[in-house]
């Protein structure tokens, strides 16, 4: 049996949805609502791994009993072992290339981009709701480095200064992935890969949250790109998982910042 | 295709691929870059990594400079034993520890490390050396690093928390290695080489957190990998007393 416990299709959420609808795979839903802290109240699996939350929020996959976590290694999971197409390149250089765009971009934009989504929308819901239940909620959170980042949320660490410093670091990356996209349509190698299924979710909301940084003028082939991969049948029916009208508002806290600065 | 490696000491990540290759038994030519001597930030390796990050892979026209994914292209391009499990959960599982060891682990025991010996080994050069050599780093994160490291700038709320990172991994390491002898499973794998280059030293550098009666399965499996005859190989590339430190993984005679 494959069940994938996942929120709203966005950001790490999504990426899975897209991988098995390429595929395309057959699978059970286990539908969470991640603002409302449904994945802290219900009976979830949990192992050593996933009990340590690398990534602090995002989807499970449970594949016969076997707890698979961390959005970007459950992309090659459901690579290898599913039928259908294969989505991590064969060449073993394009394949480098994917996996060194994996540890790249979960390292930036992973730490980045959900800051800039929960800065906008979800501190507003989360501040509309009953505090005492909200601050009780995110106190019960463990390890601690998933709970800070819930923490952030609440305590005033995102004011408009610390926001602009989040938004500064957005160049570098945007500036690799501009340069890269001058090769050719995909990030690894000549068709669309495992690289392309991690980056566009984290991109593809940038117009919104950072609209200063990506754009049709300053990031043309970006701004193109996001636009290839949303015309993908894989991502309609990945979003097809949505349960509110705006799944691309829908954030979580995301990866920690590098702790060296 | 000739295969070129930039890299420092055989430990943490330019040891990740010196280890690797040794394990796959592909030769390489070796440019060894002092890193207490700037040289990674220098104009003839910039040419080479832009980044000015080590260790970098040149593989004919080919060129790599993320750690990680480098030692599965290494398994991937070249003949010799796989360092990869068959199945793939067992896949995933390398790739989940090597992630937790690259991205919570590494980066705390680093600062700690960084602390203690790049820090101090730098400062011994003249201080408007130290910082035009900070100028020359190219990625912003690197120089802040470096600026903190050289000037001895880590807070100790920073270093307190580093430590406590430090024992928590460590703990959860040895949970995990008491399921398993390797760290993909059954079989010896990346995990393991991944693991051994940030962890050999721990006997040492955290004898409170890490010895044979509070973590007994991760000392056995330091020591097991340490008898393999690449990692024999691999260390007797080192030429400070940091690579040395691997000695302390010699079992004791009749113990």
């Amino acid at each position: 049996m494959l069940e994938l416990y996942t929120s709203e299709p966005n950001t790490f959420f999504l990426k899975p949805l897209i991988a098995l609808a390429e595929k395309p795979v057959a699978f059970s839903m286990r539908y969470f609502d991640a603002a409302n802290f449904e994945q802290f109240a219900g009976a979830f699996p949990s192992d050593l791994e996933s009990s340590l939350h690398l990534e602090r929020e995002g989807p499970l996959l449970v594949h016969d009993g076997t707890i698979i976590c961390n959005s970007f290694f459950m992309l090659e999971y459901i690579s290898e072992v599913l039928p259908g197409p294969s989505l991590v390149p064969a060449e073993p250089y394009d394949a480098y290339r994917a996996r060194a765009w994996g540890q790249y971009l979960g390292a930036h934009l992973g730490s980045i981009v959900p800051v800039l989504g929960a800065a906008k929308y979800l501190q507003p819901e989360l501040a509309a709701a009953d505090a005492a239940r909200v601050d009780q909620r995110i106190a019960a959170i463990e390890p601690i480095e998933r709970r800070v980042g819930w923490l952030a949320v609440r305590d005033g660490t995102y004011s408009p200064s610390y926001l602009d410093a989040v938004k500064e670091r957005l160049g570098a990356p945007l500036k690799r992935i501009e340069t890269a996209l001058n090769d050719g349509d995909w990030l690894a190698g000549p068709g669309f890969s495992i690289a392309d299924i991690d980056a566009y979710p984290m991109l593809c909301v940038l117009p919104d949250l950072a609209p200063a940084a990506v754009n049709p003028q300053t990031t043309p082939r970006i701004c193109d790109y996001i636009g290839r991969i949303a015309a993908r049948d894989s991502v309609r029916q990945a979003l097809s998982a949505a349960r509110t009208r705006h799944p691309e508002r829908q954030f979580v806290p995301g990866i920690e910042a590098s702790r060296w600065g | 295709m000739s295969v070129i490696l930039y890299h420092w000491e055989p430990n943490a990540n330019s040891g990740k691929p010196m280890l690797t290759l040794a394990e796959k038994g592909v030769a390489y030519e070796s440019r060894y870059l002092d890193l207490l001597q700037f040289d990674q930030h220098k104009p003839e390796y910039l040419a080479v990594n832009p980044d000015g990050t080590i260790p970098a892979m040149v593989h004919g026209s080919r060129v790599l400079t993320e750690s990680t994914p480098m030692m599965e292209y290494i398994d991937d391009a070249f003949e010799g034993p796989p360092l990869k499990p068959r199945g793939a959960e067992a896949r995933w599982r390398m790739r989940w520890w090597m992630r937790f060891f690259d991205a919570y682990f590494a980066p705390s025991l680093s600062m700690i490390g960084w602390s203690i010996f790049v820090g101090p080994a730098a400062r011994q050069r003249p201080q408007e050396e130290l910082k035009a050599a900070i100028e020359r780093i190219p990625l912003e994160s690197r120089r802040i690093a470096w600026r903190k490291a050289i000037f001895n700038e880590f807070s100790p709320a920073e270093l307190a928390e580093s430590k406590r990172r430090v024992t928590f991994a460590t703990h959860a390491l040895e949970q995990h290695l008491s399921r398993s002898p390797w760290i993909a499973g059954d079989t010896y794998s990346l995990g393991d080489i991944n693991g051994f280059n940030l962890g050999y030293a721990l006997p040492l550098s955290q004898p409170e957190n890490c010895n044979d009666s509070k973590t007994p399965h991760i000392m056995e499996w330091l020591r097991r990998i340490y008898e393999r005859p690449a990692a024999r190989e691999t260390w007797a590339k080192g030429r400070t007393q940091m690579a040395s430190r691997i000695k302390i993984l010699e079992r004791t005679p009749g113990a």
